[in-house]
């Protein structure tokens, strides 16, 4: 296996990922000057496309990864992003969980709200007549 | 009976028996105050029940399943000063004339919650296999958290104190809260137990635990109390 020529990453790649995450980077900020992306999570995808450039940049760190792991090149790129995609999913779970539990304490709140004003008008017109 | 009593009733869509429930609260418990807490329900729920005298009713937005509305019932209770809180469902099951027989042993003063059993002594109660070996596994688990005593853990016929209002306010159990609410009672440092009721047939609407839901709702609730025994709990505090 390790005798299996590794596939060097050509120039083409790297101009390539470089691109790619330079636009990566640019879109995220985009995003959160328009307001459509809070800036904790722009965080989460600004640090990818830091990594997809210093991989870009030195792509002698994955290859030493992978001649470590003794594994493809590619195994190692494609490893490091599944963990990446992950993690970003993971967090989603959490946010969200942390959202429907927010979600539930505003409806009861409300409900409970809604009853006591409606309480208010109903004594406000008794005491009226 | 000097205790301010609250009977919380939790309706999703059940127009249906939800009018019958009431009047029959009203002859067997009349001093007790009624609340429905209407969990976003699709039919005539809520009209029906601002129809009757003397019903407080709250309208949740949308439907947060019957923890959800539970808790609200709690938190309810709690802000208007009740001492205990009573859980009779609308489908018109759990026993209104054995409203007073839970008020009357909660008030006793030795238990913060008491559990209308259906298996205490012959109750007339037969659940279909699955069902029966379902909740036994269950009843197995959380007595196995929450140190014994309770049989029937999923009946939601119940009666609460208010130090139990407290506690349910900040940690209620969002679907299937039944068994669950038992082991965060007991990791709590309340005590619950359990008295003999006799149950009725459901008088309209369906049960919300589906056969094909019922792996998805033992699998769950497991898993629940399962981090439950390595969590802390807190009350909420008490109302000025």
């Amino acid at each position: 296996m390790n005798d299996a020529p590794q596939l060097g990453f050509q120039a083409a790649h790297r101009v390539g990922l470089l691109v790619l995450s330079v636009l990566l980077v640019l879109f995220v900020l985009e995003l959160v000057r328009r307001g459509r992306l809070k800036e904790r999570y722009a965080l989460l995808w600004l640090a990818a496309s830091g990594a997809s450039l210093a991989i870009g940049a030195f792509p002698g760190i994955v290859q030493r990864i992978a001649a470590a792991l003794r594994v493809q090149y590619l195994t190692v790129f494609y490893g490091l992003s599944f963990l990446f995609l992950l993690g970003i999913v993971l967090g989603f779970t959490v946010i969200i969980s942390r959202l429907s539990e927010r979600n539930r304490e505003l409806a009861q709140e409300l409900a409970l709200l809604a009853h006591k004003v409606a309480q208010m008008e109903k004594h406000k017109r008794d005491d009226a007549h | 009976m000097s205790a301010r009593v609250l009977i919380i009733i939790p309706a999703y869509n059940e127009a249906e028996t939800l009018a019958s429930v009431i009047e029959h609260l009203r002859r067997d418990a009349p001093e007790c105050d009624i609340l429905v807490v209407d969990d976003g329900s699709n039919d005539d729920t809520a009209k029906i029940a601002r129809a009757m005298a003397n019903v407080a009713v709250v309208q949740l937005p949308f439907n947060l399943g019957i923890g959800g509305a539970m808790q609200t019932g709690f938190k309810f209770a709690l802000r208007q000063g009740y001492d205990i809180a009573v859980q009779c469902d609308a489908d018109g099951q759990h026993p209104t004339d054995q409203v007073r027989t839970l008020v009357e042993r909660l008030d006793r003063g030795d238990l913060d919650l008491v559990v209308g059993s259906r298996y205490v002594a012959d109750t007339g109660y037969t659940p279909s296999l699955g069902r029966r070996l379902g909740k036994s596994l269950l009843s197995r688990l959380v007595n196995a958290v929450a140190g014994g005593g309770i049989t029937d853990t999923t009946s939601g016929f119940r009666a609460a104190n208010r130090k139990v209002l407290r506690l349910f306010a900040r940690h209620y159990p969002e679907d299937y809260p039944e068994p669950e609410a038992l082991v965060i009672m007991y990791k709590a440092g309340l005590r619950a137990a359990e008295i003999p009721v006799i149950m009725r047939e459901r008088q309209g609407g369906v049960t919300s635990i589906r056969p094909q839901n019922a792996l998805y709702y033992m699998v769950k609730v497991a898993l629940a109390i399962f981090v439950d025994a390595f969590r802390k709990f807190t009350h909420a505090p008490e109302e000025p």
